[in-house]
């Protein structure tokens, strides 16, 4: 089976304000394309920063990630852009909706930056949010949604350009259990219909158990070579 | 309609809902409009009064003067009047004599230097009659006389006599007393050609020739033309160029007058710096959501930039809309009266050049998309991880 995700001897540090802080160094990750994964683990270990890598948004200080074959680090700016807008949709903890916008035009908005005309965008994004079902809430701003609601929308949102790579960080965390349920239930159906690789970090070890595989994953001193253990 | 554009115009529009945004949004748009319309009235107060200057400079100074090179006397007046007579837009020429001398009442009790031409010169409706002189109000004023009253007009020249040398002088008759031109340098009078030509001893020939054109912004071409046309020894000067210290100092006052007002508008630019950079930090999540649906940097440049854009295109319209609407009703209802008798116009004038106003909106446009550069750089460099993990 091919691999989605291979991630190599990842160092990620943060320097803000105040002293450096490390996040993990050394760690190796692969995943089958096609896996619904779930990465457990307390808060701070850095499972969201691994995200964050894998996704694009940020660089490792020292490592190789490759995506789908594709060495990400080695793209510039624009081509990691263009490499997150095509290949990849994430779905954070607190949906992260744009507040100006509607349950659409926030559905859109992919489209709307990958350069698709407005008309276009938006009739895609009525089409999505209809598969989640929330047709009859397209025209609400993100505040006129319950909790669950939003996340849909940050789901449906995510998945506007289908992307290969679906990485949710947490998207039941701030949920009510029965809303948890849904999102995660509409998460499975989306991966199985979409052949999508589906990574969901989450502290619900009752939903991790129901993914296909699962990672733990844990800080083992400050220097830890291996903080991620695989599961079959 | 893209992308940017469409998130800067919500981010704009949705302003309202915070308050401290919207006002200083507010403010910006408003310093803008302030500072383009206090600058389209100032420079529409200083065009009035310029263009009446520039007006007269035409008027009284001939478009195109042919002088000698060398000496005082053209070498050859005859070739050069054919030349200016043979030149495209030509309506007059006019050999000119001048000199200095007095003038006085013909009691002799009160004499004033002054300094003499023909007035057949360019500009002048007619000439004097042979036997009358034309005054400037002041002079006529200091020396109590009017029209129809006597003067003696003594040149600088003399004359052998059996008694040495005596000076040339002509009792003449004050034909015409007209207003004084703020352009002239010095008192001067206006006689006919055959008294000029006494007065200063030259039978024959001229000091210069001077010309009119039907249109006088022509003067600089037909000025090159002429020039090519000419002998050796002959010097061709333009309207613009005898009144160049002139100009250079309408247009000085001018550019000072605009640097000065336009530091309003930049004021308001710094309003449009805090008015962005504080939306940069309110919306340092939605910077990270745009950069994980794969926003490039440039993109986010281009949405604060299009901010910046958008609030100096609604400041400087309503600016040039507020600047021009005064300008045009001042002077259409003569807003600001004059006492006539002091400045010689009945109320201030007011002149709108669109070739200034278009420079006036250039400038404040500009100033507004320059300021939102800064914040827009900061936008587009934030760690687009960092932005979604500290804003939870």
């Amino acid at each position: 089976m091919s691999l989605a995700v291979r991630a190599e001897n990842l160092s990620k540090t943060y320097t803000g304000e105040g002293a450096p802080v490390k996040v993990f160094s050394n760690l190796s990750f692969e995943l089958p394309a096609g896996t619904f994964a779930a990465v457990m683990g307390p808060s701070g270990v850095g499972k969201s920063t691994l995200l964050h890598l894998i996704g694009g948004i940020d660089r490792p200080d020292e490592g190789r990630v490759e995506v789908f074959g594709e060495a990400i680090d080695e793209l510039s700016p624009r081509e990691r852009a263009r490499f997150r807008n095509a290949k990849v949709g994430f779905v954070f903890q607190f949906h992260h909706l744009l507040p100006e916008f509607t349950a659409e035009e926030n559905v859109a908005m992919p489209h709307r930056i990958a350069g698709v005309p407005e008309g276009a965008a938006r009739r895609l994004a009525g089409e999505l949010l209809a598969r989640v079902g929330l047709a009859d809430r397209r025209g609400h701003g993100a505040r006129a949604l319950s909790g669950g609601e939003q996340q849909r929308v940050a789901i449906a949102r995510a998945l506007a350009r289908s992307p290969g790579l679906l990485l949710a960080d947490e998207p039941t965390g701030n949920l009510d259990a029965a809303a948890a349920q849904t999102v995660f239930d509409l998460l499975r159906e989306l991966h199985a219909e979409r052949g999508m690789t589906t990574v969901l970090v989450t502290h619900n070890p009752e939903l991790a158990r129901r993914c296909d595989r699962l990672f733990t994953m844990t800080r083992e001193g400050i220097a830890a070579a291996q903080g991620l253990s695989e599961r079959g | 309609m893209r992308f940017e554009t469409a998130v800067a115009l919500r981010y704009l529009a949705a302003s309202r809902r915070r308050a401290h945004v919207a006002l200083i949004a507010a403010i910006s748009i408003v310093g803008l409009a302030v500072g383009v319309a206090a600058l389209i009235v100032s420079l529409a107060l200083l065009s009035g009064f310029q263009d009446r200057i520039r007006r007269q400079m035409a008027e009284r100074t001939a478009h195109l003067t042919v002088s000698p090179a060398k000496g005082t006397l053209l070498p050859d007046p005859e070739t050069a009047r054919r030349a200016l007579e043979s030149l495209p837009g030509v309506t007059a020429v006019v050999p000119i004599l001048e000199g200095r001398g007095w003038i006085s009442d013909v009691d002799g009790t009160a004499a004033y230097a002054v300094r003499f031409r023909n007035a057949a010169g360019a500009g002048n409706a007619e000439a004097p009659a042979p036997d009358d002189v034309r005054l400037a109000r002041p002079l006529a004023t200091r020396l109590h006389v009017d029209e129809g009253d006597l003067v003696r007009l003594t040149s600088s020249r003399t004359r052998l006599s059996p008694v040495g040398p005596i000076p040339v002088s002509a009792v003449l008759r004050v034909g015409a007393v007209r207003r004084s031109s703020a352009l002239e340098k010095s008192a001067e009078v206006e006689v006919s050609e055959p008294v000029a030509r006494t007065l200063t001893g030259v039978p024959a020939g001229a000091h210069s020739l001077e010309a009119l054109l039907a249109d006088p912004e022509r003067a600089a071409s037909a000025a090159r033309d002429l020039s090519a046309r000419l002998p050796a020894g002959h010097r061709v000067e333009t309207w613009r160029e005898r009144n160049a210290p002139l100009a250079f100092a309408l247009r000085l006052e001018k550019v000072v007058i605009f640097v000065t007002v336009a530091l309003v508008i930049v004021v308001a630019a710094l309003n449009i710096v805090s008015n962005i950079a504080l939306t940069v930090v309110e919306k340092k999540r939605d910077l990270g959501v745009f950069t994980s649906m794969g926003a490039t940097p440039g993109a986010l440049l281009r949405i604060y930039l299009t901010l910046g854009a958008v609030i100096g295109l609604v400041g400087t319209a309503a600016g040039v809309a507020i600047g021009v609407g005064i300008a045009a009703a001042a002077d259409r209802f003569r807003l600001v009266p004059l006492p006539a008798d002091v400045y010689m116009l009945s109320h201030v004038p007011f002149a709108i050049h669109p070739g200034e106003v278009a420079v006036i909106a250039a400038f404040a446009f500009a100033t507004a998309v320059a300021a939102a550069i800064l914040p827009a750089r900061a936008a587009s460099r934030l760690a687009p991880g960092e932005a979604i993990r500290l804003s939870r």
